[in-house]
């Protein structure tokens, strides 16, 4: 073994030095393109985000009486994008939906998201859209990719096009880099990332904010690659994800902390704020939340203190007054000053995360680690076959 | 050895020689039948457990991307107009000439020629005579008045105008609709509140529609299949209180421009059935309640503007009615609806995409020219051509880029089918852009219908060691005993042969 080390030390060298100039590399050479890339996208959107409509993907990934507090996030969330105007027909909620009418639930179909039991967010006009056992992985990304039966029901799909923008949301139990679901099976950041790609080759989105709340929550979007994708999670690697407060008279916790203040900071939106992405990343406490909230903006084309967060938790844009005069000739519009990209915006202080300068390179980075990894698994591997066969050899000769 | 003497005892043992289990081909056939299920059972598990990844007609889909669809498209000069000035056509052609290098991407597609005389029977002739005023007449015939038929300039930009329609903007690139065979048109009278003095009850919905709509939907229904659908509903509240603007002596209210963004109350407003995935298009008849009412859209310095209708792109369109009702007639009449519909066509019209008639230009007749028509056909085929294109590549590079994506024979077949359909669309675009349209229109479907086959869901994604996890408690402790047991009984035999051998 330890002979196997040495002999893979200089390797280990080299491959930090490829990692380094390929780093230096790579952030020297992207810049232009990635300008000149965004300078097509402004000319192409000159008004604001580009979208005519909004949708909405809530997803709660667990089930069970003591998960109270996941159901109790996402329909959190649903009342927050129907308030905001998105409508139930572009709103898809994954629920596993077994706390209202728990035999447990000493309010019988009520769901409540704070301690006192002010506001019953199971109401009387919500739509599931993947009830319990249908919330499975499998459904998750064939809704996104849009592989669904031809028989499925119109509620049940993403119908989006290249003029939707899309807030995903998840939340439940995970770990690094995975997701499980309802306690069965886990979607992996690879999935996700993959499905996204998917939707946007087959344009199925404009802009999508991804949002997820457990634990080690940033890993989720850390494989993400396709481009105009808004990402912020709950915790760090190696951070858990805590609960908010409990109420004494159902008995367990009622809301995680990260979805609380999120949504403490949505009340004070309304369908027509002027409030941006910034805003609510600013909001972000790390001594409140107990975890350290994470916000991936390489993807993003815009500047997040121009986004506004109608532009993902609203309805429509634009409205038109009707006849409106076309202006003939009037192609002058793709010449218009390109607003500089977003990615070169300094950190605020405040915020408690990494922004987008640094993971630029972190995609990069991750491949060179993955290449180290792939080569210890097959040292491993054949270590493990060669052990394997020595014992093989040993218990055949010992007679 | 210890068993013969056992067995000569003659007690209960028996000779291990004897024992049936104990016989040299017997135990050698136990094992080699382990081994041959094995063997047997090995293409059996790599067969189920391998995906099913067909090739695809890469390099077929690859040079389709090179390809592009041409409209030919012949205008011919009446003599009328060549007689008074005979230099004009060569002018026209090099203005046109100029104006397809300068913005190249209005004019793809379209491959415009200038004809002297009237022989050739294309099926997209276009014709320029002299007439009493400038204007669009039937049969793709345009009429010119004197003083036009003068300037080439003026020509050719009417004549680039009608041909190749300038997209004004972001704006009508959002406010139309993406293509689809069928749509479907929702029409709905929203009373805001039903109280009795002030709401409507019916309104004489199939009158509008067969003299406003359905001329339109017919000379459309070369591109699409509309269903249409109508409600009356009587209790709609907005979601928000409007503003109360004082105008004079009277007092409106007001809807600014933010408002119409969030005027449709989609919680509590249910505007149109689920039943069908096709697209929906809403117009929306509002009638707002006592307290509201008139309601008026207002600019951005609180000034009542002339209209009572807004378009929401790709959603639809809404009219509030103002009307001062008669408190006794809960009825609205047709001739109550004519502008209603008007507006509604024309805003159907926008947001299908057709193009508007150039500025200065009088059109004959009904709804749609053949001009603007064939305009929108162009257009639409180009657009559904460059839509499966990027399907179709994109399928390719998917597939390449994502290891554990199946790919079907139903997947292949439908990439097959696309590309041939989209051969057709450049075969019978030179003779028919009718028949091009429904051949992209094909092509685009069945380039979807691949991507979105359910059976091309990639696997999830499992680390290596998940495998191993998987395999490994399984086929570890049966493989162990099976090697083993073959390496003694390969020694047996050999010590076996050198036995005999030294015998």
């Amino acid at each position: 073994m330890f002979s196997m080390r040495f002999q893979l030390l200089p390797q280990a060298c080299l491959l930090l030095l490829t990692c380094f100039v390929a780093w230096a590399v790579g952030s020297s050479g992207s810049s232009a393109p990635a300008g000149e890339r965004a300078a097509d996208f402004f000319s192409r959107h000159d008004s604001g985000s580009g979208h005519t409509n909004n949708w909405a993907v809530l997803v709660c990934a667990s089930r069970y009486w003591f998960n109270y507090r996941h159901m109790a996030n996402a329909l959190g969330m649903y009342r927050t994008v129907k308030r905001l105007g998105i409508p139930d027909s572009n709103i898809i909620l994954m629920l596993a939906d077994d706390v209202a009418c728990n035999a447990r639930n000493k309010f019988a179909g009520s769901v409540y998201a704070e301690a006192g039991r002010h506001l019953d967010l199971y109401g009387n006009n919500i739509e599931v859209d993947y009830r319990g056992y249908e919330v499975t992985v499998e459904n998750f990304i064939r809704l996104l990719t849009g592989r669904v039966d031809p028989s499925m029901p119109r509620s049940k799909r993403l119908l989006t096009d290249d003029h939707s923008n899309i807030f995903v949301y998840m939340t439940g139990h995970g770990g690094n880099e995975f997701l499980k679901f309802q306690d069965q099976e886990e979607i992996s950041a690879f999935d996700i990332a993959d499905a996204f790609e998917q939707m946007w080759q087959k344009k199925r989105y404009n802009e999508i904010l991804f949002m997820i709340d457990t634990c080690q929550a940033n890993t989720m979007y850390s494989q993400i690659y396709s481009p105009n994708i808004l990402a912020t999670g709950s915790s760090q690697i190696e951070e858990n994800s805590y609960s908010y407060e409990n109420d004494n008279d159902i008995g367990v916790s009622v809301i995680d902390s990260y979805t609380h203040y999120v949504l403490k900071f949505m009340e004070g939106i309304n369908k027509t704020s002027q409030a941006f992405m910034q805003d609510l990343f600013d909001s972000y406490d790390p001594v409140k939340i107990y975890s350290h909230p994470g916000i991936r903006s390489d993807l993003f084309r815009r500047p997040l203190d121009k986004t506004l967060i109608t532009d993902f938790f609203g309805g429509i844009a634009q409205a038109e007054a009707f006849p409106l005069q076309d202006i003939v000739g009037s192609s002058n519009h793709h010449e218009n000053d390109p607003t500089p990209p977003t990615s070169q915006k300094p950190d605020t202080p405040s915020v408690p995360v990494v922004l987008s300068p640094t993971v630029v390179s972190l995609p990069r980075l991750t491949g060179e680690t993955h290449a180290w990894d792939n080569r210890w698994k097959e040292v491993r591997k054949w270590t493990s076959i060669f052990v394997v066969g020595c014992l093989v050899s040993w218990v055949s000769f010992v007679r | 050895m210890n068993s013969a003497a056992f067995a000569n005892t003659g007690s209960g043992f028996k000779d291990p020689e004897k024992l049936s289990f104990e016989r040299d081909w017997i135990r050698r056939a136990v094992l080699a039948s382990y081994w041959i299920v094995i063997i047997l059972a090995f293409p059996f598990w790599w067969h189920l457990t391998s995906i099913e990844r067909l090739a695809l007609p890469t390099s077929q889909v690859r040079s389709q991307l090179q390809n592009n669809i041409v409209f030919p498209i012949a205008i011919h000069f009446d003599a009328s107009i060549s007689q008074q000035n005979p230099t004009l056509n060569s002018q026209v052609q090099t203005l046109l000439h100029d104006s397809a290098i300068n913005e190249p991407g209005r004019w793809t597609g379209v491959d415009i020629r200038l004809q002297d005389r009237n022989d050739e029977v294309a099926s997209s002739l276009y014709t320029v005579a002299l007439g009493e005023q400038t204007s669009i007449a039937h049969s793709r015939n345009l009429r010119v008045n004197r003083t036009d038929a003068q300037s080439a300039t003026r020509l050719s930009s009417i004549l680039s105008d009608l041909i190749a329609p300038p997209e004004s903007g972001t704006s009508h690139s959002q406010r139309v609709v993406q293509y689809s065979d069928h749509y479907r048109l929702a029409f709905t009278l929203l009373n805001e509140d039903a109280t009795p003095n002030r709401f409507v009850a019916t309104w004489d919905v199939q009158a509008a529609l067969a003299e406003f709509i359905y001329p339109l939907m017919s000379q459309l229904s070369i591109l699409h299949n509309f269903t249409v659908e109508s409600q009356v509903q009587y209790h709609a509240p907005l979601a928000f209180e409007p503003r109360r603007v004082t105008l004079g002596d009277t007092e409106v209210s007001g809807l600014t421009q933010e408002d119409l963004t969030v005027f449709i109350n989609s919680a509590e407003w249910t505007l149109a059935s689920s039943v069908s995935n096709d697209p929906v298009l809403h117009f929306v008849l509002f009638v707002p309640s006592e307290t509201h009412s008139p309601m008026n859209i207002v600019d951005s310095e609180g000034r009542p503007i002339n209209q009572s209708s807004f378009l929401l792109p790709q959603w639809g369109s809404i009219f509030i009615l103002n009307n001062e009702l008669n408190s006794s007639s809960l009825h609205l009449s047709y001739n109550d609806l004519k502008p209603v519909f008007r507006n509604f066509a024309t805003q159907l019209a926008a947001l299908l995409g057709v193009p508007p008639v150039p500025f200065g230009l009088i059109m004959e007749g009904s709804f749609l020219s053949d001009w603007q028509l064939d305009a929108l056909l162009r257009h639409r085929a180009l657009q559904n051509v460059q839509g499966s294109q990027d399907t179709l590549h994109s399928i390719i590079k998917l597939v390449d880029q994502i290891n554990n994506m199946p790919v079907g024979q139903v997947v292949r077949d439908d990439v097959l089918d696309a590309l041939a359909s989209l051969h057709e669309a450049y075969r019978t675009a030179v003779t028919s852009p009718a028949l091009a349209l429904r051949w992209s229109s094909k092509a685009l479907s069945m380039a979807s219908r691949a991507f979105f086959n359910p059976g091309m869901l990639a696997l999830l994604y499992f680390p290596a060691e998940h495998k191993y996890a998987v395999y490994t408690p399984l086929f570890a402790s049966i493989s162990v005993p099976l090697v083993v047991a073959l390496i003694r009984e390969f020694m047996a035999w050999k010590r076996g042969s050198r036995d005999n051998g030294r015998r």
